[in-house]
């Protein structure tokens, strides 16, 4: 290979802080839980290339059980997303602010 | 000198106290029988001293001094006080005079108080002061005599203010209070002094070793913060001012507390501890000087007063100070026998004066009596007795006291205290002279005068009886080498002998001078030929500045009353209320704005948190990045 | 010029730019799509990376069931069109950019301390011996044989989760609630579908 490691951690770390900003940033419950999909696929670069640089497959397999895990978790997430659609009629996250002063 | 244990002593100051308990719970059902069950205690605690007495007398000279432990009172480490009685010469005299004269004024009571609402409750106090005055004279330690010291306090406190209805009576009892307690104060501290140096209050512990303990400046910081005590307790000059006010209280209370007794008790103090104001040669010039000053400037005010319990009041100051006077020319015996004196005519002159308010029907200014001697004659004789005695008018007993005053103070040397000390006589003449003028004598001036009735037998019989004791007690020292003083000498020491003047000589001056002052004041005032109201005015404004006690009340409130009233306005309302509460407020205000402040954070919204979150992820990146 | 670098090079903007533009659009499905073609960058980076594996995967599980039930949810719940935000935390924006500037400052300073710029993998990847697919299947069967099983148990649970979390008996909305959603002001104005809609 001759693209040093560095430039795909760079990536990795640029690809998470737009995941990042976006969780931040936006209102739409779904957007937000689309920007942690790309905080975690981000991570998921980042593992498999330091899997590539230790030749190691832990890094491949932790990526997969991520994958797996992050799977499981927007199966869920967007069943709490409908079912607090439901209730509200809205996915905006500003409206559930009950638990304030 | 050898002690001896004599069981009985308890039983003297007991029994007082017991009816003092009985009268307080039971005085209400037991109505009149209180003052007849109050005195019979004290008669009969009378009874006991005048056993213990004789059998003291009844042992040679050396060996009269009987002691009694009841039990420790306190005990903690080395220190030991245990509640010790002691009778020797000089307790002797005490407790009879306590509770003989202390007995007369009881029964006078019954008749003085009689319908009184609370009539159980005076008795209860009245035994209650018989028997912290005992205590005070019976105790072995120093810290026994402080009891009955603050006891007498107290019961003087209640007995003043005890028509307390009358706004004015409760302002007296507390003046006399706060007053005596600045001597009271200083005079612990001295106790406290005398424990640090001996480890000990027992009398003859610290008497016996003193002049090997105490530095000459230790015994004069000693004796003068005891002394200090009895400055205020005898009211002299600069704490006298509470007593012209105690007459507020009923009159047997005056006389037992405020002539014969509790004022004594300074005199006792200085006479029982003379060891040490001797040790210091500071401490005894300084109770001469405050005695001589209390003497004659008591004596002015007394001339003025047109009050007849007032006249007394400033009457027993001065005399009081003729009894520092000699303590201070360490003629201790000559003191004990002063006060022995004054007891008897003082007390004879408060409760005749008691006789004749209760028959002017609490009329007290002099300028509405006159003429009483047709309608009071047995007090008239009882009153003018007593006035004749004080007057020092041979052979009563005043004559042998003020006269042997006066003739130590010649004998050593001291013209200017003899001096001043016989102003101070003429001064007292004359004001006796003029009370009793313009009481008994001329026309009456007002109604009441014109009305007034004798007293009943249950208030003259007493009256009588002290008559006859004062002119009768010279018997106790015609000379001063007397029997009275000889008796006291195994405690006290001898009187200071010197050369001057002889005898006979200074008894002429001194009898002169009262007759002088009595004869002048018959002229003024007994005669009818003088105007003496216009007299009065045209003196002003002398009269009323004596009136006034020279206005030494007017300089209390305006250096010490008011700043001090002041000072306790700004700590309450400006430091506790302003500055303690308000730091304390501030407090919980800063509180309450930080939390109005964290609790902006809750905001609600999830993105914040979130946010809040990845800052503190980054910080925390940040400082582990910055450590490696 | 080395494949690999050429194909990076290639494909590194595309993934960034279709990140932000995943954070820019309005549109919800829009969005989504973008981030699927986030994702088919990254299988090729997977690719690059000798994953062979993981480069099928993400596209089967991430870019074809993962973002699939997300357009469901999309178009479901309709709430594609996106309305014009009023943002009510000024300070969250700004703060959010710094952040992540900071962040990604951080993340440079980190690997230049630690991995370096100039390392590059080794030639060879000789865990891969045998076939990628094999090693992975021997690696995850044998070492992470009870991750595997846990995983398994977590998928159970999270489908029966979903099944009763989405599965409930739809309660007619109450005008109260109604009003209290539009009360707020940026809701999104929603068409209702009518009490009892069943998803």
């Amino acid at each position: 290979m001759r693209t040093p490691i560095a430039f795909y951690l760079m990536l990795s770390g640029i690809l998470f802080m737009l995941g990042t900003v976006g969780v931040l940033t936006r209102k739409n419950a779904l957007l937000i839980f689309m920007s942690v999909e790309l905080q975690l696929n981000a991570v998921n670069l980042a593992l498999v290339a330091f899997s590539r640089l230790h030749d190691d497959l832990t890094g491949q397999v932790l990526a997969f059980f991520s994958m797996v895990v992050a799977a499981a978790e927007v199966v869920v997430g967007l069943a709490i997303i409908v079912a607090i659609y439901r209730r509200r009629r809205s996915v905006d996250v500003d409206d559930v602010r009950e638990l304030r002063w | 000198m050898v002690s001896q244990p004599n069981a009985a002593l308890w039983v003297i100051p007991a029994l007082p106290l017991a009816t003092a308990v009985v009268n307080l719970f039971w005085g209400r059902r037991l109505g009149r029988w209180a003052g007849w069950v109050a005195s019979a205690s004290v008669i009969v605690s009378f009874a006991v001293s005048l056993a213990v007495v004789s059998q003291l007398v009844a042992k040679p000279a050396d060996d009269r001094l009987f002691l009694q432990h009841l039990f420790d009172w306190i005990s903690v480490g080395r220190f030991v006080v245990g509640m010790d009685l002691r009778v020797d010469s000089v307790s002797a005299t005490m407790i009879l005079v306590i509770t003989g004269i202390g007995a007369l004024i009881h029964v006078y009571a019954i008749g003085y108080m009689a319908g009184d609402p609370r009539y159980g409750r005076f008795f209860s106090y009245m035994n209650l002061f018989v028997f912290f005055m005992l205590m005070l004279v019976l105790g072995a330690n120093y810290l026994v005599l402080y009891l009955g010291w603050e006891g007498v306090g107290l019961c003087s406190y209640l007995l003043i203010g005890f028509w307390s209805e009358v706004p004015a009576n409760a302002e007296a009892a507390k003046k006399a209070f706060i007053t005596t307690r600045i001597g009271d104060t200083l005079m612990l501290i001295g106790l406290a002094l005398i424990v640090s140096r001996f480890g000990t209050l027992d009398f003859e512990v610290v008497f016996g070793t003193a002049g090997t303990v105490l530095t000459k400046d230790a015994a004069t910081a000693i004796a003068l913060l005891l002394f200090a005590g009895a400055i205020g307790k005898s009211a002299q000059v600069p704490l006298h001012v509470w007593l012209p006010d105690a007459m507020a209280g009923p009159t047997p209370v005056s006389a037992l507390i405020h002539a014969a007794t509790m004022v004594t008790a300074g005199v006792y103090l200085v006479v029982r501890s003379h060891v040490l104001f001797e040790l210091s040669g500071v401490a005894l010039t300084v109770v001469l000087v405050v005695g001589v000053v209390t003497a004659v400037y008591a004596a002015t005010c007394a001339i003025a007063q047109q009050d007849i319990k007032r006249v007394l009041a400033y009457s027993t100051i001065s005399q009081l100070g003729f009894m520092f006077m000699a303590a201070g020319m360490r003629a201790y015996g000559v003191a004990m026998f002063f006060l022995v004196a004054h007891a008897f005519y003082k007390a004879l002159l408060f409760l005749g004066a008691g006789s004749v308010i209760h028959g002017m029907h609490d009329e007290q200014d002099l300028r509405q009596m006159g003429g009483l001697r047709r309608l009071m004659p047995i007090t008239f004789v009882a009153f003018a007795v007593g006035a004749l005695a004080q007057a020092g008018i041979p052979p009563l007993v005043g004559f042998f006291a003020k006269d042997a005053v006066l003739e130590v103070a010649q004998h050593t040397g001291r013209e200017v205290v003899y001096v001043l000390g016989g102003f101070a006589a003429f001064l007292s003449a004359f004001y006796l002279g003029r009370m009793v003028y313009l009481t008994f004598f001329g026309e009456p001036r007002s109604d009441r005068a014109r009305q007034a009735h004798e007293a009943p037998p249950v208030m003259w019989a007493p009256l009588v009886i002290l008559a006859f004791g004062v002119a009768t007690a010279e018997w106790l020292n015609l000379t001063p080498e007397g029997r009275l003083t000889g008796f006291l000498e195994s405690i006290t020491g001898v009187s200071p002998a010197g050369h001057g003047l002889a005898v006979v000589e200074l008894a002429v001056v001194a009898t002169t001078i009262s007759i002088v002052a009595l004869a002048l004041t018959w002229w003024i005032y007994g005669s009818g030929r003088v105007d003496w109201r216009g007299f009065r005015e045209r003196l002003e404004p002398w009269p009323r500045a004596a009136l006034n006690g020279w206005y030494v009340d007017r300089a209390y409130d305006t250096v010490v009353i008011q700043p001090a009233k002041a000072g306790a306005w700004i700590t309450a309302y400006v430091v506790d209320a302003r500055i303690i509460d308000g730091a304390v407020n501030a407090i919980g205000g800063g509180v309450k704005l930080l939390a109005d402040g964290g609790r902006l954070l809750q905001t609600g919204f999830v993105r914040s948190y979130a946010l809040a979150v990845f800052l503190g992820a980054v910080a925390i990146l940040v400082y582990v990045g910055v450590r490696s | 010029m080395p494949l690999d670098n050429v194909v990076f090079w290639v494909f590194a903007p595309i993934s960034v730019a279709s990140a932000i533009g995943m954070l820019l659009v309005r549109n919800a499905v829009h969005a989504a799509l973008f981030l699927i073609v986030n994702f088919f960058c990254l299988a090729v980076f997977y690719l690059l990376l000798d994953a062979p594996f993981l480069f099928a995967v993400q596209i089967v599980v991430y870019a074809g069931a993962i973002m699939v039930l997300f357009l469901f949810v999309i178009m479901l719940l309709g709430v594609d069109s996106g309305v014009p935000v009023r943002e009510r935390l000024l300070i969250q924006r700004p703060l959010a950019f710094v952040l992540g500037a900071a962040f990604v400052v951080e993340f440079f300073l980190a690997i230049r301390a630690g991995v370096g710029f100039a390392t590059r993998a080794p030639d060879v990847f000789t865990a891969n011996d045998g076939g990628n697919t094999q090693a992975v299947a021997k690696v995850l069967f044998t070492q992470y044989f009870f991750p595997f099983e846990v995983t398994s148990v977590l998928l159970l649970v999270a489908a029966i989760a979903t099944m009763v979390l989405a599965h409930r008996k739809a309660r007619t909305v109450t005008q109260a609630e109604i009003d209290a959603a539009a009360g707020e002001p940026d809701t999104d104005e929603m068409p209702v579908y009518g009490a009892g809609a069943a998803p």
